[in-house]
């Protein structure tokens, strides 16, 4: 039934921006081909977490490997992946591309270009790949299908001559989407009769299955009981069962090279099979592994604290479930005084916190309270040594600090021309350097390297703002460049509070610390006593404020016949105390401390 | 232990012209004509079930509150303490205190007042500004206010206490100056002085009117504490100033714990045995408290205090006075050693907030100022 033969075979992967339609797209070809019954088609079977779903962004790469009978009534293996659409995965997305040899660039028909997608097309573009353009949702009335063309050839800078229009949504053009695949996609080269040499696209962790991992085969076949080996991992495992998704796991008995399939070797968990690395025999290893694998290491870091401390125990196996088909989530556990028991998290960016966060929440139950995120700092000491900090805490003492770097990334941002003034405005506000401005028809791309801190804090958020949503943002990390950062101290009534120090760049302590302090000057209620709150650089006060003793606290009107409503009022009172973290003498509500450690609601 | 100790009665009277926004008290605004009769019967019926209980008991003091109790005849309120005369044994130098609103519809009656026994009252003129007082929704004027205190002494009544509030709604420092030093001109025997507070389920708490800031509210206070010592009147609890010692015995029972009784719709009773409390309220709504009132159905809740919680109920009142208390009236009232709750009395002690002798405890001027955190440390971990 399914055909082996390299000609009749086309790796594809799909690059999209979020919401312009990939996963809809991508369920049509299922539906076409035969791949599910009508039952089974659920809506966006591709983006199959719950999250994925509700988001319409795509987390993990996904494969469906579908039987596609030509016009001309030939047969072809189709293998779809789906690429993430967002940039904390962008990793993930040249692994997926490596392993096709042509890709479909599926754009809004009204919407047009955008950042992110420009970014993938560049990597699909490096890595070879055959480029086909479709312009989906041309059944909407603002669609302009030759206005996009015409954009998808300034900007990106491919041709255009065989894109296709199309609408996932009525099924229109589907016929001519796959026509063109066959016709303009090349077919993938490979060699069966060498050793076996496939890469991992991405491993998910299956509770009755074990570590999955998707393949896609360059050189070689794999069976049940092959024994092989991970080349950067080093680790040797046996085969245990091989398929491919039609999209429904399906049992094969052999993947050849140019196939895509997934592959089950008693992996414990995704560790053990991380995304990039590439699999061998173990017999006969091939002697030229795959290029380009990447330890990734996290980007932004945030504290996770418990709501009800009694949860610890679920908190920390929850972590490690989800770490098991995660990678690139670190943790290790965390006190603060302010929170109490915790986890430091590591994660590649801020969608991966949230959905970690989100997921955390939702599927296992849990109540958070997640502190800002900040970014890991390169210090350089006086004896040369360099480590790498994620929290202030780390910071050795000023005097051992030769030089403290931090993360920079190169951004590119694309808009329409109105918008250009006010975004280069908010990059200089926050650090930025401007690289290039190119003038592309209707839109504008700005480069920026920006400090990484300053973007994952609450950029996305401003740059959409000021551009009425139509800017768009893609990044990717430069360096570490020297920067003049400190340490924020915060004190109540003179004790400090460590779990509040914060890491900053000098130029902002004195702006931020005032304004932290005002904010926590606001929710601290006034106490029997002043209470002196001061923000810190050193033994330099950059900001104090003072909370007024309160003057007096006592019931005017105590009716002596009922006391139980002066008791419920009492009562309420000790419960608020027992709430508040006390700081010396000083009752402090937890909302205090979170104005200090949570992003700043916008 | 308390049995033939005296006692207190409190008679309620649930009847208003009209529900002022601030007030939480069980009153009910009244339509139509006062079911007077009735209620005057329904009191010593009321009465006539406890004597069995507390009927050897002599009687220190009788509070009518309300409510409006000047709402009733002097007739009625003649009837009323006559049938408490026959029932229970009077102390010789008895208080027997009436609230009256000073409005001109009711200061005629005070003479007759006087003349059914009543030997002080208590003149709710809460402030002397008049769009004060239509904000607050009283029905009297300034000038109905200096009458009404001007007839009390003119009817006899040598003791007599204006009910005044302050931090009001829009009010400034000055005009609670004001209203004080007008008090002060009257020469009440006693004042009482109560900040406004917002209460649950009142027309303020649903629709907060805008109240003087905290600072203003304490200059306020201060300001009045100050005038009225200057003037004679000694602070003796959180909110009662009185001249000469004339305080108000019914007031002093409640906050020395003592045991009162209440009469009417929603009145609140305590009784002490040897080691607890027994708490007991009336039907709140007059017209069930007049079909129940025949049978055991007049009593709509019960409660029993013992343990912590008699402490806690002793400290909550005992504190709110100036000088405290003497400590053999906490093992009196509390069937309790005072060794129970040593360690947060030295607690306090060592934060200033209290005076601890061989012989009595009251709280220090900050103690004082911080009274519910003081109350706080009293209150048992666990509810009952």
């Amino acid at each position: 039934m399914v055909v082996h033969d390299l000609q009749r075979i086309r790796n594809v992967a799909i690059i999209a921006h979020v919401d312009h339609g990939k996963s809809t797209l991508a369920d049509r070809f299922i539906q076409r081909c035969g791949g599910l019954s009508a039952r089974e088609m659920s809506a966006q079977v591709l983006d199959s977490m719950d999250l994925e779903r509700e988001r319409g962004i795509t987390i993990k790469a996904q494969s469906v490997s579908l039987s596609y009978k030509s016009a001309g009534g030939i047969e072809y293996q189709l293998n779809f992946i789906d690429t993430p659409g967002h940039v904390d995965f962008s990793y993930e997305v040249s692994r997926s591309l490596t392993a096709c040899d042509g890709a479909i660039l599926v754009v809004d028909a009204s919407q047009g270009v955008e950042a992110q997608t420009v970014a993938n097309c560049h990597t699909a573009v490096d890595l070879g790949l055959e480029l086909l353009p479709v312009i989906n949702k041309i059944d909407l009335p603002a669609a302009d299908p030759q206005r996009v063309t015409a954009e998808i050839e300034n900007i990106i800078g491919i041709d255009c001559s065989h894109a296709v229009f199309c609408s996932a949504k009525t099924g229109q053009g589907i016929d001519e989407v796959l026509e063109a695949i066959v016709k303009y996609m090349p077919s993938p080269v490979g060699n069966r009769r060498e050793s076996l040499k496939a890469l991992i696209l991405d491993s998910w962790f299956d509770n009755y299955l074990g570590t999955v991992s998707l393949l896609r085969l360059f050189d070689g076949r794999l069976k049940a009981r092959d024994r092989i080996t991970m080349i950067a991992s080093g680790r040797n495992y046996v085969v245990e069962q091989i398929g491919i998704f039609t999209p429904k796991r399906t049992k094969v008995t052999e993947l050849r090279a140019g196939e895509v399939g997934y592959l089950i070797a008693g992996v414990k968990d995704v560790k053990g099979a991380r995304v990039g690395d590439t699999v061998t025999s173990t017999d006969s290893p091939t002697t030229a592994p795959l290029e380009g694998f990447r330890e990734i290491s996290p980007r932004v870091f945030a504290g996770l604290f418990l709501v009800n401390s009694g949860e610890y125990e679920s908190f920390r196996e929850a972590l490690e479930r989800l770490s098991l088909n995660d990678a690139s989530l670190h943790y290790e556990p965390e006190t603060s005084e302010a929170l109490g028991y915790g986890f430091r998290c590591g994660f590649l960016g801020m969608l991966h916190m949230e959905i970690i966060q989100e997921r955390l929440e939702r599927e296992y139950g849990i109540e958070l309270i997640t502190t800002a995120p900040t970014v890991a700092y390169e210090v350089v000491t006086m004896s040369g040594r360099r480590c790498m900090i994620d929290r202030p805490s780390q910071l050795p003492a000023p005097s051992e600090i030769k030089q403290v770097r931090e993360p920079i990334v190169e951004t590119r941002m694309l808009m329409p021309h109105e918008y250009v003034g006010t975004v280069i405005t908010m990059c200089i506000n926050k650090r930025g350097m401007q690289r290039d401005i190119r003038y592309l028809g209707r839109q504008v791309m700005l480069i920026f390297d920006l400090p990484l801190i300053e973007v994952v804090l609450d950029f996305f958020d401003k740059l959409k703002s000021v551009s009425r949503g139509y800017a768009s943002l893609d990044f990717e990390f430069k360096e570490f460049r020297p920067a003049d950062m400190c340490k924020l101290d915060f004190m109540i009534n003179g004790d400090k509070v460590d779990s509040l120090s914060i890491l900053i760049h000098r130029q902002q302590a004195q702006f931020r610390g005032r304004e932290l302090v005002k904010r926590m000057r606001d929710l601290i209620p006034r106490q029997m006593f002043d209470v002196a709150v001061q923000a810190a650089v050193g033994s330099r006060i950059v900001a104090r404020e003072t909370i007024r003793a309160m003057r007096k606290n006592v019931t005017a009107k105590c009716y002596g016949g009922d006391v139980s409503r002066k008791r419920k009022l009492l009562e309420k009172q000790k419960k608020g105390k027992q709430k508040m973290k006390k700081i010396g003498s000083v009752e402090i509500p937890q909302e205090a401390f979170m104005a200090v450690l949570r992003v700043e609601a916008k | 232990m308390q049995r033939s100790t005296a006692l207190s009665l409190y008679v309620h009277v649930p009847w208003c012209e009209s529900k002022c926004p601030y007030c939480d008290f069980n009153s009910h605004a009244l339509r139509g004509k006062l079911p007077e009769r009735a209620y005057v019967d329904a009191l010593l019926i009321d009465l006539d079930q406890h004597l069995p209980e507390v009927g050897h008991r002599p009687v220190n003091s009788i509070f009518m509150g309300g409510g409006t109790p000047s709402l009733l005849s002097p007739s009625a309120v003649a009837t009323v303490l006559s049938g408490i005369r026959a029932r229970l044994s009077w102390a010789p130098d008895i208080e027997v205190t009436l609230e009256a609103n000073p409005s001109s519809s009711e200061t005629h009656k005070f003479g007759a007042y006087r003349d059914a026994g009543v030997t002080r009252l208590s003149l709710g003129v809460q402030s002397f500004q008049d769009a004060q007082l239509a904000r607050l929704g009283r029905i009297h004027t300034r000038q109905d206010a200096l009458e009404a205190a001007q007839a009390a002494r003119d009817s006899g009544f040598d003791n007599c206490n204006l009910d005044l509030m302050f931090g009001l709604p829009g009010q400034r420092i000055e005009h609670a100056i004001d209203d004080i030093e007008t008090a002060i001109a009257l020469r009440p025997t006693h004042l009482s002085c109560y900040q406004l507070t917002i209460e649950p389920h009142t027309p303020f708490h649903s629709q907060a009117p805008e109240l003087p800031p905290d600072d203003d509210v304490w200059c306020m206070h201060r300001a009045i504490q100050l005038r009225l010592q200057q003037s004679g009147y000694a602070q003796y609890e959180v909110s009662a100033y009185a001249k000469d010692r004339r305080r108000s015995r019914h007031n002093m029972n409640y906050w020395r714990f003592g045991d009162y009784l209440g009469l009417g719709a929603g009145a609140h009773s305590k009784i002490s045995y040897a080691d607890r409390a027994i708490r007991f309220w009336k039907d709140k709504h007059p017209n069930d408290y007049l079909n129940h009132v025949a049978t055991e159905r007049r009593i709509a809740g019960r409660r029993e205090v013992r343990g912590r919680e008699l402490i806690f109920e002793f400290m909550l009142n005992a504190l709110r006075l100036r000088d405290g208390f003497e400590l053999p009236l906490f093992q009196r009232r509390t069937g309790q050693s005072i060794g129970r709750i040593i360690d947060m009395l030295d607690e306090l002690k060592t934060a200033g907030l209290l005076y601890v002798d061989g012989s009595r405890i009251n709280t220090t001027d900050r103690g004082y100022r911080f009274l519910d955190d003081v109350v706080e440390r009293f209150l048992p971990s666990t509810s009952p």
